[in-house]
């Protein structure tokens, strides 16, 4: 929505940088996933005793990895735009393709994790925790797939408006892991 | 960029040393959570590029932070 011509600073919706549309989804899933996260907060209460005790036989380690795989290849996405901006060529496709692989790097760990969950005999009908556990880490992992391929996707169509969409979906993924993982992983 | 990339892994690493100190489990919940809305503030004004829209900017992290007290004020009943 911003542009570099404008003298006065661009107000309403035309400040905000990028497509509108990408705007609209962001703010879809952050209402989505935060209406989730407040519900598992609120079904907590009920028994936090056993919340405590299924978040314990969680793979934090991995979860906490993620989060630094995941707003690295966020950074990528970020420079892969400045520097295809800046008219460079090549390095934004190779940050953009690295920026994916870090994204299925993600969704290595994340599916270690559910085969060592499967592996315990751990499924959605164990216990209320891993109902919500498994629908919004699985609903994220989702989301990674589908940055994953989209990533890939602009940078072979790598227009500058095609990677400033795709990255703010990217940053969209990020922002939700980082308030997601500490609600399901650590506020026990 | 790159400083607040090395901002976002500093959180991390703060929010991970946060779970094995010797803070109570209460206090060191409302510390992570806090760090995680630092994060989202970070990557809304500098991935997102809302740092060049102020306005927005504070109306996104007014809603995330009043999520986050909802999330905070949950977990401390």
């Amino acid at each position: 929505m911003s542009t570099d011509s404008g003298t006065a600073p661009e107000r309403g919706l035309q400040a905000l940088p990028g497509d509108l549309m990408i705007w609209v989804l962001i703010v879809s899933e952050l209402l989505v996933f935060g209406a989730g996260l407040l519900a598992f907060m609120g079904v907590r209460l009920t028994d936090p005793t056993g919340f405590a005790a299924a978040q314990d036989q969680l793979f934090r380690t991995g979860a906490a990895i993620n989060t630094v795989v995941l707003v690295t290849s966020g950074f990528l996405a970020a420079k892969a735009l400045e520097w295809r901006r800046a008219g460079v060529s090549l390095r934004p496709k190779l940050a953009l393709i690295a920026a994916a692989l870090m994204g299925v790097v993600f969704l290595w760990i994340k599916g270690a994790e559910y085969a060592h969950k499967a592996a315990l005999g751990i499924t959605f009908e164990t216990h209320p925790f891993f109902m919500f556990y498994y629908l919004l880490t699985g609903f994220h992992a989702f989301h990674v797939a589908a940055g994953v391929l989209l990533l890939l996707l602009v940078s072979w169509r790598d227009d500058p408006d095609n990677i400033e969409a795709a990255a703010a979906f990217w940053h969209m993924v990020d922002l939700v892991w980082v308030l997601l993982f500490p609600v399901i992983y650590l506020l026990g | 960029m790159t400083r607040a990339w090395l901002l976002l892994i500093g959180l991390s690493l703060i929010s991970a040393l946060t779970t094995i100190g010797g803070l109570s489990p209460k206090i060191a919940g409302l510390v992570i959570l806090g760090l995680g809305l630092i994060k989202a503030r970070v990557i809304l004004s500098r991935y997102l590029g809302l740092a060049a829209a102020p306005g927005w900017l504070a109306g996104f992290f007014a809603v995330i932070g009043l999520w986050a007290i909802l999330v905070g004020g949950l977990f401390l009943i």
